[in-house]
């Protein structure tokens, strides 16, 4: 039986991309066992179907956009009777906005509540080799580089502690009333991914940013991977 | 690079019986006449033949134009004559059947010249001896009386092993452990790491008799990861402190994900030492600080630190600085908080940190820390006596050690603050195994490497 995440890296590889498109690298997430939203990709002039239930997001699909808001390409909280008209007018500013963008087509994903935004990245580092990081998302990491890491592979022990570890720690364990985050589920999601840099030397690099955190459990919503031969 | 030989060839080139050093000149201003009068200064046993093809005898040594031609088996060749003529210098020694050689010659990676030091390694390799350098002071040994470089002593006796990339600082080091009173039973200076790095140097100490702690001083590695898996499995057996400078090499490569950029500024180092149970320092003071803390005490197994002083000031900065060095000071359980209260004058405080006052005498030091290092919820101690008008800080040291022998198993660190009246004092201290600091915050700092210690010992489960 062949490894999905394995045919997932060698298309992309095949087809001279080294970035997954959005779809791909949720699917690798899943396949992974990291949890995601439900999502949809639908191709450039289908009919997007998704079997569940709005209110949706819609992002546009393209090896050759990389900050999809800034060509609005990014749209929340659409319902379902209005998402045939919406997937077609995404395609169309984004083609107005990137005129030389190849456009592969439009996921449809469920849109996740609101709960605490945490990161969890892969790296490799030349001398010490794949790299986890974990952060709280905006401006903890942004401004402050409130980030612990540690080397791959991380047992589940360590990765508790690496959550334990950052300045932001306080929101997670429940700050002003407040329910407590998922502890173990963010825990689970950096030993994931970790394994992954351990057992996939082509995954050059890899950011959940936003792995949200709710109080039971925990989805990441953006999922980028960069690859390497 | 798995080098099986490796380990038994640099034992040999550490405890050499026969030395030939190639470049042995009788001019005092080179360094071939430097390492002949090392080894016969600072009384190596062993046998030593200069080597020079322009010399009858150096230093009443008989001299011998090349190294095939010394009539005896040798150990250990020292290479130090101009780095073109190094390979065949190399190649004479492998001819002579050598265990190991000492390139001091500069002039190869460091300038450009890599591919002639990847050569020196291919012929070591395949020889299967041990090749140091090139561009190296040399080994300072002494558990085997052996100056083998153009350091002008040895380093103060002892058992800590220092491993330095710098020769410079090795030189600078040497007096530096007389001064402190640190001993060492090695230092090793690894320059270029051609085909020796701190991996094989770490492979090595782990069985080395005489090392029972390990300092290093980084300023690269050749490959993180097998540093990591090598220190690792040593860690376990003697702790290595890390003193690194410059910063993680990330390479021109620019990252493309968040984390890449993200990681580009840490310093992964530091995540590469936790895992490895490495002690990371900063700054050569501190790395001896923790080395010399490590060495004789045994390493801290929980968090609870206690501070017993008798001086508020004292005891105030080194709560400062334990919380700065991630082991805060926490409150005391109420019996044990009940017990020192009735020891201690009605002035002083019995909350952690615990302040005996300006009158506390010898006695008063022997029963609280008795009390203290008694309750099983204390994992270690730092005693702080600050020098007071009516008490003798030497009574205070007899008090300190007699009281530290009781209790074997919990780690305390003093601190003395004071002039030349305290200057015995910690002698006595130091000579009981008691590591002692001028100031609170470096033996914080030291405890703290007590507890990152015992933390990744906890953490592989020993």
């Amino acid at each position: 039986m062949s490894d999905p995440i394995n045919s997932i890296i060698s298309k992309a590889l095949s087809e001279g991309r080294k970035a997954l498109l959005e779809h791909e690298a949720l699917e690798l997430a899943r396949a992974a066992e990291i949890p995601t939203p439900r999502y949809l990709f639908t191709p450039l002039g289908s009919r997007p179907e998704p079997d569940f239930p709005p209110p949706y997001v819609l992002k546009i699909v393209s090896p050759d956009i990389i900050h999809k808001s800034d060509v609005g390409g990014v749209r929340l909280n659409i319902g379902g009777d209005e998402l045939e008209r919406e997937v077609g007018e995404l395609v169309e500013t984004v083609k107005r906005n990137a005129p030389n963008a190849e456009i592969t087509g439009v996921l449809v994903m469920e849109m996740a509540e609101e709960g605490v935004e945490t990161l969890v990245g892969l790296t490799r580092d030349p001398q010490f080799g794949p790299v986890v990081a974990f952060g709280l998302g905006g401006i903890f990491v942004e401004i402050y580089r409130d980030v612990s890491f540690r080397l791959a592979p991380i047992p589940i022990e360590e990765a508790r502690e690496m959550i334990r570890e950052v300045k932001a720690y306080k929101i997670l364990s429940g700050y002003r009333g407040r329910p407590p985050a998922d502890i173990d589920a963010l825990a689970d999601v950096i030993v994931k991914v970790s394994q992954l840099g351990d057992k996939y030397p082509e995954i050059m690099e890899m950011d959940i940013n936003p792995l949200i955190a709710y109080p039971r459990g925990a989805l990441a919503v953006d999922v980028r991977v960069i690859l390497g031969e | 690079m798995s080098r099986p030989w490796l380990k038994e060839a640099l034992k040999r080139t550490l405890y050499p019986d026969s030395v030939a050093v190639i470049g042995a000149s009788r001019s005092p201003r080179k360094i071939g006449f430097q390492v002949v009068y090392n080894l016969i200064k600072d009384g190596f046993r062993g046998r030593i033949y200069p080597v020079n093809p322009n010399a009858e005898e150096i230093m009443g040594l008989k001299a011998y134009p090349s190294i095939t031609s010394i009539p005896d088996e040798v150990d250990v060749a020292v290479i130090a004559i101009p780095a073109e003529k190094v390979r065949r210098a190399l190649k004479g020694s492998i001819e002579k059947g050598v265990s190991g050689v000492v390139v001091i010659t500069s002039g190869f990676a460091e300038v450009g010249r890599a591919e002639e030091e990847r050569e020196l390694v291919r012929m070591a390799d395949e020889a299967g001896i041990a090749l140091l350098g090139p561009n190296v002071v040399g080994i300072l040994n002494t558990d085997h009386n052996m100056n083998l470089s153009f350091c002008p002593s040895l380093p103060y006796r002892g058992r800590i092993t220092m491993v330095t990339q710098s020769g410079a600082l090795a030189i600078g080091l040497v007096g530096w452990t007389w001064a402190n009173r640190i001993g060492l039973s090695k230092m090793v200076s690894i320059g270029n790491m051609a085909q020796i790095g701190f991996e094989e140097m770490l492979e090595y100490l782990e069985d080395d008799e005489d090392t029972e702690t390990i300092l290093l001083y980084m300023e690269s590695l050749k490959d993180g990861r097998r540093f990591v898996e090598i220190a690792r499995e040593v860690s376990k057996k003697k702790p290595i402190v890390a003193i690194k400078s410059g910063r993680s090499q990330r390479g021109a490569k620019a990252a493309m994900s968040h984390t890449g950029s993200l990681a580009g500024d840490v310093k992964l180092y530091d995540v590469a030492f936790r895992a490895s149970g490495v002690i990371p320092a900063y700054g050569l003071e501190d790395g001896f600080d923790k080395a010399l803390a490590l060495h004789l005490q045994p390493p801290m197994r929980g968090p609870n630190l206690v501070v017993v002083t008798n001086g508020g000031g004292a005891g105030v900065l080194a709560s400062d600085f334990a919380e700065e060095y991630g082991l805060p000071l926490r409150d005391m359980p109420q019996d044990l908080e009940k017990e020192v209260r009735r020891a201690i004058s009605p002035f002083g405080s019995p909350k952690n940190p615990i302040d005996l006052t300006g009158n506390a005498y010898k006695e008063d030091y022997i029963e609280v820390l008795d009390k203290v290092l008694s309750h099983p919820w204390v994992d270690g101690v730092v005693a702080i006596y600050v020098h007071a008008a009516i008490t003798d800080p030497y009574e205070i040291a007899d008090g300190i050690v007699s009281i530290v022998r009781r209790h074997p198993g919990k780690p305390v660190i003093m601190s003395m603050i004071g002039g030349r009246e305290v200057s015995i004092a910690n002698t006595w201290l130091r000579d009981n195994g008691i590591p002692v600091y001028p100031s609170p915050r470096r033996a914080v700092a030291a405890a703290s490497a007590l507890y990152r210690y015992g933390e990744f010992l906890e953490r592989v489960g020993m």
